[in-house]
């Protein structure tokens, strides 16, 4: 191992550190806003299939498409895949997503899973009276 | 007549390594895609198939290099995928191509293989990744960049040992004879 391999690596850990580092501080904080409502957004080839409120009950929702067959798993307030007939199954490791901007892709099904955050920034009032 | 005899004989060296490579490659790919290791990281994977990548630069000229990683692809694609997925392996493996390469032209006496393969990782991890976006049409994916990052350097720690190790041994194989080159 060289010089230039060593400072390669500190540079990639510190780029890595910086985008981490303050997600990580900012997860505390996001726990106590779970009362605020969140949603998933399903899309299979670009249309949008469903969206899906994200509660602290189970429920499971099941994806049928031309492409294949995923089965998600709403609870505690987060979503995660729990089944796919695809044949790589990378969307099985994305794990349980809770987070705003959290993603789970399924490349062969098209289908991607995005979270957001209450639907319409301005009307929180109407959210809560949801 | 005999220069000629000789050029074309290095010619089918060239064809025959590629075509080896490319097989080893492949094989690599399905043995990684056998191996029950969870990442816990989407997308991350060992990327044994770099091993071979890396050793073709190392060995023989870019564009030879760049037919066995298309040649790899295309395999492994036929094998394992549908056209979507080898849409997302080719931006991958080129992206990863293209790192390594210009990497080989300008830092080849500042880095070794490691860093290079660790290079290769990432910059495949970030042509999937932009690949992914551009379909989606979301930048979201690039949530799990980071994480993919550290994985990154700790595979391509990996495989450069692998191709540290690799390019001394079939340095001793007589049909690598023509190619040395001075490596890291």
């Amino acid at each position: 191992m060289k010089r230039g391999d060593i400072l390669l690596i500190g540079l990639i850990v510190v780029i890595a550190a910086a985008f981490l580092v303050p997600r990580w501080l900012g997860g505390d904080s996001s726990e106590k806003d779970h009362n605020e409502k969140r949603v998933a957004n399903i899309t299979v080839d670009g249309k949008l299939f469903r969206t899906v409120e994200l509660t602290g009950e189970e429920q499971t929702i099941e994806i049928k498409t031309e492409f294949g067959t995923n089965l998600l798993k709403v609870h505690d307030y987060g979503i995660e895949m729990i089944d796919a007939d695809c044949p790589d199954k990378v969307c099985l490791t994305f794990g349980f997503v809770e987070r705003n901007g959290g993603t789970i892709v399924c490349l062969p099904h098209k289908l991607i899973v995005e979270i957001e955050g209450p639907p319409g920034e301005g009307d929180d009032v109407d959210a809560v009276v949801k | 007549m005999p220069s000629l005899n000789e050029q074309s004989n290095l010619a089918l060296k060239r064809t025959v390594i590629v075509a080896i490579f490319a097989a080893v490659a492949v094989v690599l790919s399905l043995v990684e895609s056998l191996i029950p290791i969870n990442m816990s990281v989407p997308g991350a994977k060992l990327g044994l198939a770099n091993i071979m990548v890396l050793t073709c630069l190392y060995f023989l000229r870019a564009r030879d290099a760049l037919m066995m990683v298309l040649l790899k692809t295309l395999l492994t694609a036929f094998i394992f995928g549908t056209f979507s997925s080898f849409l997302f392996s080719i931006m991958g493996a080129l992206f990863s191509f293209a790192a390594m390469w210009f990497l080989l032209m300008v830092g080849r006496k500042r880095l070794s293989a490691i860093g290079i393969s660790i290079v290769g990782g990432i910059a495949h991890n970030i042509g999937q990744l932009t690949a992914a976006s551009l379909y989606f049409n979301t930048t979201n994916i690039f949530y799990y960049l980071p994480m993919l990052l550290i994985m990154g350097v700790l595979t391509g720690i990996a495989v450069g040992i692998a191709v540290r190790y690799l390019i001394p041994s079939l340095s001793k194989l007589s049909l690598f004879d023509g190619f040395l080159t001075e490596t890291a």
